[in-house]
């Protein structure tokens, strides 16, 4: 009896659940086709301005002008070396990658003697200089006192003056601090119990342990210099030493219409970029919005 | 606290390798920051070595009550309000559309969510030219579109309401990417437990949105509605790049770097650094921020406890 009762359910319930699950099916598929239909919409104009970008660097400026939006009939390549040349490129791109790279490792060497203190509460007032860093996002811009203290310090126009104002982001203090707190405390005990120094520990030990923290960081405030034109506008002059988005602006200003050309600088501007999001985006996307998550 | 490495003189390595980093926090970004609202008072210039006066309110009652120039900056505000509410409620209503739709266990959803997000890595220089290029008036592919509805647009270049209605497009283009990860990553602390328990129970599907999923979402909405709300008050650097300084185009922020640091492209109202004056507006938008972003968390965190109770 038992054995029936119990083969009994066990055919019965497939067939009861079965339904339900084809019903359910065939709503599901079409939830997917309309939100495919959406996700295409929107690839199309999240794509299709980069493609504008490729199709234009490719073609002559006669093509251009003649059919802005057509698909491109050449592989114009020689704008790419036309931008390489008259946008004065190699200049400005090793400004940039000098700009970026000094500022970057200074401020992440800086940051991580102000981060371990700060996590470990090692130095008196801890609590009070964290506050100071987390209270930073709200303060009203420090644009115009910045200036005038670049222009009496004499920095002003000089690449040392715009180097000093990217030794700062409060929110790579955060990401460090938050993720030097998951290193357990007994780390430092057992490092002194073997003779280890205060700064051998964050060189040799700490920082191997913290690295994701350290490369988001890195890519956070790199990325921020690298793209920066505001900055630039206001404090380089001297066009030698601009970094490559204001001498791009410029160089669009001067060369308005001959958008082919534009665009191949622009594509080699956004490229290093582009290539860099594509092998660490996980880094990149939780610097982005490691600030904004709540504790 | 206890502390481990070492006693006496090397009690002190700590206080040393900090300072660089500290000093550098207090000269560079926050004694400036606040120092922002002593400039204010003042009639600081640009010019190397040029005398600073006290003027008390002066700035501040040119400002607010001047003439055209108080015209023109009640305009620029009332734009800034209205570029925010547009921005943060399509930027907002979009990034948890476009969240909910790549939560689904769909195709592609990782390309998807990198497409998206990648206009936040690009900065402004190249979004702006990308635009700039993709809205090109004379045949460009958005053109070409609107032509086809036998219409013509000139885009950045047209009317100020319709250069601010591509500035405002661009931003929401710029940075949905942002609100929609911050939505997914709410999103996926979602248990598919809750939602297949709701939908037992006999739930629709916007029935299991609006009582299962928003609720549960609270945080990330906070999130999202405060960092709009407050980022798009002081955007203004696409509105430098893509049109430039131009009559019924400028919102608050613009307004405070053109006052304070000059501009070169054709302005009839911005004189060169006036940096007391450029302080004065930048406190005024810092209050408006304040404000606004003050008022928003407080609603939120009512309506917070109330979902809680």
């Amino acid at each position: 009896m038992n054995t029936t009762v119990e083969s009994d359910l066990a055919s019965a319930q497939p067939a009861a659940e079965k339904a339900p699950v084809t019903m359910r099916r065939i709503r599901l598929n079409w939830v997917h086709v309309g939100s495919y239909a959406v996700l295409l919409v929107l690839t199309v104009l999240y794509l299709g301005p980069l493609l504008m970008l490729l199709n234009t660097a490719l073609k002559t400026l006669p093509q251009f002008m003649r059919d802005a939006a057509g698909l491109t009939a050449t592989l114009h390549l020689q704008n790419f070396t036309d931008a390489w040349q008259k946008a004065n490129f190699p200049k400005y791109m090793t400004n940039s990658l000098l700009y970026t790279i000094l500022a970057t490792l200074a401020y992440v060497i800086t940051a991580v003697f102000v981060a371990f203190p700060l996590a470990r509460r090692y130095v008196k007032a801890g609590n009070f200089l964290y506050t100071l860093f987390l209270i930073a996002l709200f303060l009203p811009p420090a644009l115009i006192p910045q200036f005038q203290l670049i222009l009496r310090l004499g920095l002003y126009n000089k690449p040392l003056g715009y180097i000093l104002l990217f030794l700062v982001n409060p929110i790579g203090i955060i990401i460090l601090v938050s993720y030097i707190k998951t290193i357990p405390k007994e780390l430092d005990e057992a490092a002194v119990i073997d003779g280890c120094g205060y700064f051998r520990f964050v060189i040799q030990i700490l920082l191997p342990l913290i690295k994701p923290a350290i490369a988001t960081v890195t890519v956070l405030h790199a990325i921020g210099i690298w793209n920066d034109y505001v900055l630039a506008n206001i404090y380089l002059t001297s066009k030698a030493l601009y970094p490559i988005t204001r001498g791009l602006i410029v160089f669009q200003g001067i060369y308005g219409t001959n958008w082919p050309v534009i665009a191949a600088a622009t594509l080699m501007l956004a490229l290093p970029m582009m290539v860099l999001y594509l092998f660490l985006q996980r880094y990149v996307i939780s610097g982005f919005t490691a600030g904004s998550v709540r504790g | 606290m206890s502390y481990y490495f070492g006693r006496g003189n090397s009690r002190w390595i700590p206080y040393l390798l900090i300072l660089p980093g500290m000093l550098l926090y207090f000269i560079v970004a926050l004694g400036p920051s606040l120092a922002t609202a002593v400039y204010s008072f003042t009639d600081a210039t640009g010019i190397t070595g040029g005398a600073v006066h006290w003027i008390g309110l002066e700035n501040y009652r040119e400002f607010l009550t001047m003439g055209m120039a108080a015209r023109d900056n009640y305009a620029a505000l009332l734009r800034t309000l209205k570029f925010c509410f547009f921005v943060s409620i399509i930027q907002f209503a979009l990034g948890l559309f476009v969240a909910m739709l790549l939560n689904q266990r769909l195709k592609g959803t990782k390309f998807f969510r990198a497409l998206f997000f990648m206009p936040v890595i690009l900065g402004v220089t190249v979004i702006s030219l990308i635009w700039m290029l993709f809205l090109y008036p004379l045949g460009g592919p958005v053109e070409k579109v609107v032509e086809l509805f036998g219409s013509h647009l000139e885009f950045l270049g047209g009317q100020p309401n319709e250069a601010f209605a591509c500035v405002i497009f661009i931003q929401i283009w710029a940075n949905m990417g942002f609100t929609m990860v911050i939505f997914l990553a709410g999103l996926q602390t979602i248990s598919d437990e809750v939602i297949e328990a709701a939908r037992i129970d006999g739930a629709s599907g916007w029935q299991v949105f609006r009582y299962v999923t928003w609720p549960l979402l609270t945080p990330s909405v906070n999130t999202n509605l405060v960092l709009n709300i407050i980022g798009s008050l002081q955007a203004w650097q696409l509105f430098l790049i893509l049109i430039g300084y131009r009559n019924g185009t400028q919102v608050l922020g613009y307004v405070v770097y053109a006052q304070a640091f000059g501009q070169v492209s054709g302005s009839t109202t911005a004189n060169s650094f006036r940096q007391g004056y450029g302080a004065a507006a930048s406190i005024v938008l810092f209050v408006l921020v304040l404000v606004i972003g003050l008022t928003t968390d407080y609603f939120l965190r009512r309506r917070e406890e109330r979902l809680l109770a």
